[in-house]
Parts: structure tokens; sequence; C-alpha cells
């Protein structure tokens, strides 16, 4: 009986209920990483240090100062915000694959033994491949 | 429909998961997954085909695991309306093939939900059982009814809780029980309803955050100034699970600031709220909204944190005005610059006004608040911003004004439940529904520097200090409010207590000689009130004592507070010749801060206490007025606007007015009625008291002239008091029976009645006893009795 709910559950709610999860997981991680909020923040200047309003000025060396001290602030933005984009797409990519190979796989997992047996019957080995 | 399968898919799952859904269980497996595999690829390494058996046979167990994790775990209710669809997963795993109603009540104590309302609701084990042995429900009949309870509580399945309900409301005469436990089927629907409430909180914990990220704090500046004078308290929000507010009022009020930030215009808020209407619980909502970004805000909104600031650490900090503004400078800089701030000035009075503990630097603050450009939000009370109002307009102007009201007794209910939780945590106790009823009803009674919720809630954390056993009931809030207050709480006196309220007029006469029927007036009054039937939005006992000078007047009011409040002391006495001015009615009623000795200020210090308002036929005709409030409501509102109660004070007015006639009438043969009835026409005709002034009291109690045979009995209290004076030394004195009349004769004047007595008396007896002590002829034990010749002797 548990056999059968198990498989009876594993194909008709299992599947939808792991790909809902597997969806928040990755929602979670782009979260976690504020992927979406450091895109649209890219060039901003980092932790909005900034020189002052230079509009109204006439003295051109404080202009050019103040310029310089707003390219620097939104370089350095630019680059902490480039880094954490980049660890966080990396892992989120990494948790797209793995989640969706197991999605795919999810189907197959009921057969595994009977695929084990089979593969043992016929004495299968890796060895046997390269052969 | 009603008939419970024991073998449906769901009520399978629930038993498996009784054992399965358990830590070993699942660690059970992940072994042998883990060893599965092992042994599988170190059997395929060494060349042997067989290890892809043992690693295929893996893949039941991690089916398995996500089987518990998924499904077995939670059990989830079907789609239909089947009752096997709609219990709960705890309900299912604990019932038989054929349920009893015993049956159905060992399944409902395996549930989480009635061991909720059994500990908060007092529906325990003992009260089920004892439904159950009487009465045999059929479980179709049960399972029923308890749709209409799942309705009724809002359930998404049925639950122990729900099933406990249904059993008591199938209960014949269940009504009854009920009230016997103090309840209603009302309070046991609102027990679920918590319960789910607190359930649903659990599971929010394990949603997906949305509170912007490791990386949301790069896109906004650094405050190092303003991190030095204010608390973030939208930091305590990143964690998840806390408790946000339950009742609509408040979430209205959140849903209106989220509102006035969103759109352009000035970008402020004032709460504006008596103490405890719930401004800081508000503030708090409000962060946690607009911290959360899958609520629906404005994307400029999202993520801005709440920097709450500091008044009293700015102006430690700051010195003189002068640095104080300059600090504020640096401060507004910042949480402009940040991008992400908005700043809250809690009690924003502090800011707008020059004293001690505040400062006025309402020149800085108030271009900033009209420019808009730094959000802010403003927290004060109305009588504060009515009092800056008339100072600075153009400040005030400029604020966008919410008032908040005092919160109705369901929503303040609900504030407990939701702050109950947290006390229970903080204190290891857990509340019963008697203690939040309780907290209300004696706040409201007997608090009154705040509103609700805030003074039922405060009573209630209080009231955790006073649990027995971990159980915080209503003997627990009656503990903490008797201990915080000082009050005398109806209905738990002690023994000595009652026999006390039974024998008041004699204990009032051990100190009073005379005045029979004013004494027992003011008895029958006294014990309706600790009875409980007395008018709880009055006074204990208003009184008016009319009668000449020197017969008791003064003297009775000094008894109930020895009597009633335990100690003469508890009196607060005012004498009204002194108000004979319209303007004296400022003085009356001044506040606390501005005259200490005024009526209001008294009361407010001692509110238990007898109150005594002398001479009141000198007062001016508006002093009178501004009393009626005071005699109808229990209440007068001091010069600030505060209420101040007098509910639970004995109000005692006494006057002269009128004493010659009582001579006259009793001259005239009348007696106790008759010479009340007629001396009140005469006072109104005679212009001394309106009709509705005198109507407003609960006894007029006419004091007569003492005779002689009462006045032989005043002095020998006097005596009584000597002898207490000399116990010390064991010395006794008494006086002849002969020596009494000469005494009488001599203390007593028509126009002071009694009150030269004690002079007398002092005069006599205590002279003569001063004289033997200092010539040696009495010493320590001595006995001596006073002579009519010793006191003749004195007297020449």
């Amino acid at each position: 009986m548990l056999a059968l709910d198990l498989i009876q559950w594993w194909y008709l709610h299992g599947w939808g209920l792991y790909l809902k999860r597997f969806k928040n997981r990755i929602h979670s991680t782009f979260e976690f990483f504020s992927i979406g909020l450091l895109l649209r923040t890219l060039f901003q200047p980092f932790r909005q240090i900034s020189a002052n309003d230079t509009s109204g000025r006439t003295d051109p060396v404080s202009v050019l100062n103040s310029i310089l001290d707003n390219l620097l602030s939104r370089t350095i933005g630019f680059f902490v915000r480039v880094g954490i984009i980049t660890v966080g797409t990396i892992l989120t990519i990494l948790e797209v694959v793995l989640g969706t190979l197991f999605a795919i796989l999810w189907p197959v997992l009921p057969v595994l033994p009977i695929v084990g047996i089979c593969l043992s019957v016929a004495g299968f080995s890796f060895g046997s491949l390269l052969q | 429909m009603n008939q419970f399968k024991h073998m449906s898919r769901r009520a399978r799952e629930a038993r498996f998961g009784k054992f399965a859904a358990t830590g070993p269980f699942l660690l059970l497996l992940v072994v042998l997954i883990l060893g599965l595999v092992a042994g599988g690829g170190a059997l395929i390494l060494v060349g042997n085909a067989w290890g892809w058996t043992l690693i295929g046979c893996a893949a039941p167990f991690l089916m398995l695991i996500f089987y518990i994790n998924y499904e077995i775990s939670k059990v989830p209710a079907g789609k239909s309306e089947d009752i096997n669809d709609l219990l709960s997963r705890e309900v299912l795993r604990s019932l038989p093939a054929k349920p009893t109603t015993k049956d159905i009540v060992n399944a409902i104590f395996e549930t989480r939900s009635a061991r909720f309302l059994a500990a908060r609701y007092g529906l325990g084990r003992d009260l089920l059982d004892y439904i159950a042995e009487r009465f045999e429900f059929k479980a179709e009949d049960v399972f029923e009814k308890s749709r209409e309870i799942r309705a009724q509580t809002d359930s998404a399945q049925i639950s122990g809780g729900v099933l406990a309900i249904t059993l008591i409301v199938m209960t014949p005469g269940y009504e009854e029980m009920l009230k016997k436990m103090k309840l209603e089927l009302s309070d046991l629907i609102g027990g679920v309803l918590w319960f789910n409430y607190l359930n649903n909180l659990l599971k929010s914990i394990h949603m997906p955050s949305h509170t912007g990220g490791m990386a949301r704090d790069l896109m906004f500046g650094y405050t190092p100034i303003l991190s030095r004078f204010a608390t973030n308290i939208s930091m305590q929000f990143d964690a998840r699970g806390s408790i946000n507010s339950s009742i609509k009022l408040h979430q209205e009020i959140v849903q209106q600031m989220v509102d006035f930030f969103s759109k352009g215009g000035r970008q402020n808020v004032a709460l504006i709220g008596p103490e405890g209407s719930g401004r800081s619980t508000i503030v708090a909502d409000f962060a946690e909204t607009i911290v959360n970004a899958a609520n629906k805000i404005s994307a400029d909104l999202k993520y801005r944190q709440i920097y709450k600031l500091d008044a009293s650490a700015l102006i430690g900090a700051g010195g003189g005005r002068g640095q104080i503004e300059n600090l504020m400078t640096h401060i507004i800089n910042e949480a402009y610059n940040a991008k992400n701030i908005i700043l809250w000035l809690d009690n924003a009075q502090l800011f707008f006004e020059e004293a001690v503990g505040s400062v006025d630097i309402s020149n800085l603050l108030t271009p900033v608040i009209e420019g808009g450009r730094v959000r802010m939000i403003l927290t004060m009370d109305q009588q504060r911003f009515l009092e800056i109002s008339a100072r600075k307009s153009q400040l005030t102007n400029a604020l966008n004004k919410i008032m908040i009201e005092p919160a109705s007794e369901e929503a303040t209910m609900k504030v407990m439940q939701d702050r109950a939780i947290i006390f229970e945590g903080q204190n290891h106790v857990y509340y019963t529904i008697w203690a939040l009823k309780e907290a209300y009803r004696l706040s409201e009674r007997y608090i009154h520097d705040l509103v609700m919720p805030g003074r039922a809630v405060n009573l209630l954390e209080v009231a955790a200090a006073h649990a027995q056993n971990g159980r915080v009931d209503d003997t627990s809030v009656q503990r903490a409010i008797e201990a915080t207050y000082g009050v005398k709480l109806q209905g738990t006196q002690e023994k000595e207590d009652r026999e006390r309220l039974l024998n008041l007029e004699a204990l009032i006469h051990e100190r009073m000689i005379g005045q029979e029927s004013a004494v027992k007036a003011v008895s029958d009054a006294l014990r309706r009130s600790a009875a409980g039937v007395r008018n709880e939005g009055r006074p204990i006992g208003t009184f008016l004592f009319l009668g000449p000078t020197g017969v008791g007047k003064t003297e009775l009011a000094k008894s109930i507070g020895e009597v009633y409040f335990k100690g003469e002391q508890n009196m607060v006495r005012v004498d009204l010749n002194e108000f004979v001015e319209a303007t004296d009615v400022q003085r009356l009623i001044a506040d606390g801060a501005s005259d200490e000795m005024s009526l209001t200020a008294q009361v407010t210090k001692r509110p238990f206490s007898v109150v005594l308002l002398d001479e009141i036929e000198k007062a001016h005709p508006l002093v009178l007025t501004t009393l009626l409030q005071l005699l109808d409501e229990g209440v007068l509102r001091d010069a600030r606007n505060h209420e101040v109660s007098f509910r639970d004070t004995i109000i005692v007015m006494t006057s002269n007015a009128g004493a010659n006639e009582i001579r006259k009438y009793i001259d005239e043969g009348l007696t106790g009625a008759a010479i009340k009835e007629r001396l009140v026409d005469q006072l109104i005709a005679n212009g001394d008291f309106k009709p509705e002034f005198l109507n407003r009291f609960d006894e007029i109690c006419i004091f007569e002239p003492l005779n002689k045979e009462q006045l032989e009995q005043i002095v020998q209290l006097i005596i009584k008091s000597i002898n207490k004076t000399l116990e010390p030394r064991k010395i006794v004195v008494s006086v002849e029976p002969a020596a009494i009349p000469l005494l009488v004769e001599s203390g007593y004047d028509p126009k002071l009645g009694a009150r030269p007595m004690r002079r007398i008396v002092q005069q006599t007896v205590e002279n003569i006893m001063a004289k033997l002590v200092l010539s040696g002829e009495i010493d320590s034990g001595a006995k001596v009795e006073i002579t009519a010749e010793m006191i003749k002797e004195q007297l020449a």
C-alpha cells in the first residue's frame, strides 16, 4: 500500500511540488544576492559616497575634482556590484542546472532499482564502455 | 460525506507519518542511502556489476525522504468537502476505524490546537472525558456539526480544537456549563482563531523572504552620526517571524502612511494619539511593511530603514542649542544622502519646546519638514500637538496628520493575544483567556494615564510576575494591579476585611460618638461598594454632611479613611473656603506640575482615598458646577485635559449651612428624615445649593448637635486616647464619674460643638498627670483616678 501511495504521489503531486520548491529556491538565491537590485543600481556611487553638487560652480578645478571623485566612487561601486553579481549568477546557474537535472531525473527515479538490476545482470561496467 | 474512512489515503498517510516524519527515521533513511551508494560505488570500482543494484536500490529511499518531507509531514487538506479530506493530520492519525465519542476525545488531545485551548481556556481532558462518559454522539453527527465550527473559525481543516468545541456545543445545556467557566461560545471560537493566527505566523517563517538580500544596503549611504543617536528599528524585521499588528485600525493607518510616503508632496507623517494608543507599534508595523518587497509598495519606498532618534542622547551630547542644531544638521544631511532613511522623532514635542530634557529646534526642522526632502515620522500626544499648533502653526500645517483613537475592546483583545505570545516567551509562562479579559477590565477601571490597548497590554506584562506554576490567570492580573497600583479589589477581601465591613458601624463608633444615622448611611454605601453592587462609573460613595461645627463631620470622614482605606493618611482634604472666586476653579483642577496641592493633583497621587471637601457653602458656584461631573461620572479633567479618576475615592463634602435650622427643627420635635427633608428644602429656598447639586449625592447626612450623654462619651474617648499616650510608661488614668459632667460643662460651646473638649481635657487631666509624674508621686505602673475636686482645682 505504501509503495503504491508513494508511486502515485511521485507522479501526480510530487513532481509539481518539487518544481514549485525548486522555483522558490532559485528565487531565494537570486534575492539573497540582490542581483536585480544590483543591476538596477550598477553605476551608482559606492555607498552613495559622492562629491557635493557642482551645479552653479564656476571654478574649473573644483568642478573637475568633483567629477573625478564621483567617477571614482561610481567605478568602485560598479566593480563591487559586478563582483557580487558574478558570484550570485554562477551559484544561481549551478543551482538551476542541478535542479533541472534532478527534475528530469524525477520520473526515472522509481525505475532505478530495475535499471540497476538490469545493469548488474548485464555485467555492465565503465570498462566495458571503453572497450 | 461524514463517514470516516480509516483506510482513506490521507488517514493512511497520517498514521504512517506518526513514526516516519520524525528525525531518527529520516536519519536512518539518509544513512541507508549513503551506505547503498557508497557500497555500490565501491563494488563497481572493484569490477563487481552488482554495485549497480545497490545504487539503484537507494532510489526508493530517496523517494521516501521526498514523500515524507513534502506530503507525510503535512497531509494537506483534500479538495473535496468529504470529511476524510477535511480532518487534520493530527486528528486522522489517532482515530480508529469506528470512532466512538471517547476515541474522538482521545484524538482531540493528540493535537496542538486542543492542548492550546486546554491551557488557555480550561477545556481540559477532564471536561471532554466528562462529556464522553455521559453522552455518546454518533461520529457522523460530530463531523457534520464540526463543519459549522470550522466555518465559524475560518479553519482550513477540522482540527482538534474545532472538534473540542463541537463536542461542547453538542452537549445539552452547554451554555450553562460555559457560564460556570466564565466563558461564552464566542470566546472559544476566538481561541481557535488565535491558534490559527499563531500557526500561520509559524508557517510564514518558512516562506521565502523578500527583504532585499545581502547587497541591499550597498545601494545606500553610510550614516555614522545618525547611527550614534538613533536606533534602526527596521533591522529587527530582517530576521523573519516578527509579529505584525493584526488589528484592522492599525493596518488602515499603516496603509495611510504608505500612501503618504508613496505619492508626491510632503514626505512626512505625524501620528497623533494618546499614550498607549499604539503609536510605536504602528511605526514598527510600517517599518516591517516597507522592508518586505512582497508587499504592495512603491519602488521608491522599498527597503527604507526607519531610524528612531534618541532625543535625550542628542541633547546630552549637544550641549547648547547651537551645538544640537549643528548635530541635527549633520544627521539630516546623512539621512538625505543615504537615500534609504526615514527619521522617526518619537515624542516629537521634545524637539519643539524649551524645557528640561527637550530643546526647541523648530527653526531648523520646520524648513526640512516643509521641504520634504528627508522623510520623517513624528509621534506625539494630542495635548502636546495642540500646544505646539498654538505656538508654531507653520510647522503643524506642514504635517500630514493621522489621528489615532484608542482601540476597541475587540481590537485590544487581539493586540493582547499578539503580545501574550511574546511575554510567554520572555517569562516562560502561559496566559489564560481569563488573564486577558481581566487585564482589559481592570486596566480600563484603574489605569488612567494610558489608553487602550497600551494599558491592558502593560498590565498583562506585569501579571507575568504573578504567575502560579507558570500559569497567568485572572488572579495573577488582580495581584499585579494590587501590587502595582495599590488597588483593593472587590471580591478578593480576606475574611478579616469582610468582617470589618460587616461591623463598620461598631468600628467607626470606636472613635466617634453619636450621629448613628449618618454612620449607618455611610456604612451601608461602603458595604454596597465592597459587595460589587455599586455603579463602577461613579465614586465609591458621595456624601454631603450637614450640621453645626464640632459634631463629628470631619471625624466621620477620618474614620472612613481609617476603616475603609486602612489609614487616616489616605485622605485628601481641601478647604473650599479658599475657592471663593470663579478663577479659583483653575487652582482646583491645576495639574500636578504647576500646583501639587490642587484637588486633581492630590487625587492623582492618592487615587484610593477619602476626599474631604470642607465648607462647600463658601465655594464659588462655578466651583460647585465643576464638581458636578465628579459626583456624576467619578472623573475630573485637569487643566491639561488629563482625566483624573475619582472612582476609587469616597467623596465627603461638609457644610455648616443650615446649622441653625437643624437646631430649630430639633426644638420643634422633628427627627431623622423629617429634618433632612425640611432642611434640604430650606437650603434650596435660601439659594445655598442648587437642587441639581444636592440630587447628586448618594446620601445627605444630617449631623445633629450632641447631647450631654454623648459629650460625656466623648470625654471618655479622649481619656482613652490619653491612656494610649501614657502606655509606654505603663501609667493608667481614669476620671471619677462625678468629674465628667464638670469637663463637659467646661468643654462644650454651643457655637463650636465638642471642638474645645479636647483642649479642656488636656488642660486638666494632662496637667494633673504631668505634675504627679514630675513630683515623683507616681511612677511606672501607677493607676491614677482623677477626682472632681482635682478638676475643679485645675479649672479655677
